[in-house]
């Protein structure tokens, strides 16, 4: 049913998860709408920042943190882990789900695993369909 | 402290569907500790509500306030201006600074956004516990400093109920049994004894049972 829409990824990244352009596997209709932020340490990334990539249009937003024990903040990532599992509670609440935001941990420069994940969260959002609050837009 | 906690987002959407401006008005004391009601919280219930109602296919303008503390009148004012803007106010303070805001501000809906709970302090990050019940007449220091009106589920004046274990309440396993900690107390002050005496029945009058409660301090009105 929403085969042909253009999904669209927020991705708030440390910093020190991967840094720079890193390869997007866009697949054969680059189909897929990337928008990087990255922060100093994933702790950066506030309830409302995540909130407000689903207002500006996110159908998923993925959050890549460092490896639980490995934040060179010490305890950056499991902060982060927290504030998304809060705001997942929001999402089921509001009825946009959970689903729609998840947090990866990656190895400093993993980008194969950065890919990974992005083909993982395709697969999902194709399936659960655009972000409710804007697909009328869309539509249009 | 008072410890609150902010309503589910679907009693808030309910209080602010019929309208279509709203201020959502933040309090940056005793709600912004217990993350409730703060900087923070505005901003994330703002994004929450617009994305909620626009799944509805409605709209709602939404703007964000935080003042120092809606209980008092120097910084209520300060959100004049914005309350003028809106239809209607949603206060994330406590029910004082809900109104505080309504008395000041007659003509404008003010809408609670909190649950305010009770006086507590924080325990340890994100525990927050109830510690004092505003009974208007403090007998800590018979106590050991440890409150059996607010922290004793029987209220008792004059020693445990027996009925504990291990030293947690047969009311609830999850309380400690405040009259443990009151002889654990006593014991640490090598006060022990104080605790034969015997303490009369409260005067519940002093309390909110006997109304609604005032303090004029006449010594500092000019």
């Amino acid at each position: 049913m929403y085969k042909n829409f253009k999904l669209r990824i927020t991705i708030f990244h440390c910093i020190n998860t991967f840094n720079g352009a890193m390869a997007v596997p866009r697949g054969e209709d680059d189909d897929i709408e990337l928008n990087l932020i990255k922060l100093p340490c994933s702790s950066m990334v506030k309830d409302v920042f995540l909130l407000r990539a689903f207002e500006a249009g996110a159908d998923a937003v993925i959050v890549l943190v460092c490896p639980e024990g490995a934040c060179r903040y010490v305890e950056g990532n499991l902060r982060a882990k927290r504030r998304v599992q809060r705001v997942q509670n929001v999402l089921d609440e509001i009825g946009l789900g959970s689903r729609r935001l998840s947090l990866f941990n990656v190895a400093p420069g993993d980008e194969a695993a950065v890919a990974g994940i992005i083909q993982e969260m395709r697969a999902e959002i194709t399936a659960l369909g655009p972000n409710p609050a804007h697909y009328i837009s869309r539509l249009a | 402290m008072i410890v609150g906690e902010q309503k589910k987002i679907a009693e808030i959407k309910e209080l602010v569907e019929p309208y279509r401006k709203i201020l959502i008005l933040g309090c940056g004391t005793c709600v912004k500790t217990c993350f409730a009601g703060g900087e923070d919280e505005v901003a994330t219930l703002s994004s929450a509500l617009r994305l909620a109602l626009s799944m509805e296919g409605k709209e709602i303008a939404v703007e964000e306030l935080t003042v120092e503390r809606q209980c008092e009148d120097e910084f209520i004012q300060e959100a004049a201006e914005a309350i003028s803007r809106n239809e209607a106010v949603l206060s994330l303070a406590c029910g004082a600074g809900v109104q505080d805001i309504a008395r000041t501000f007659p003509k404008v809906p003010v809408l609670p956004g909190v649950n305010t709970t009770f006086i507590g302090i924080l325990e340890k990050h994100g525990l927050f516990t109830e510690e004092c019940l505003g009974c208007g007449d403090c007998k800590l220091a018979i106590f050991g400093s440890v409150c059996p009106i607010a922290r004793c589920s029987k209220k008792l004046l004059n020693g445990p109920c027996g009925g504990s274990k291990d030293g947690k309440c047969e009311v609830d396993p999850a309380i400690d049994c405040a009259w443990q900690l009151i002889i654990d107390r006593m014991k640490e002050l090598g006060q022990l004894g104080r605790l034969k005496s015997y303490v009369e029945p409260k005067d519940w009058r002093r309390s909110n049972a006997g109304g609604p409660r005032k303090l004029v301090r006449q010594d500092h009105i000019v």
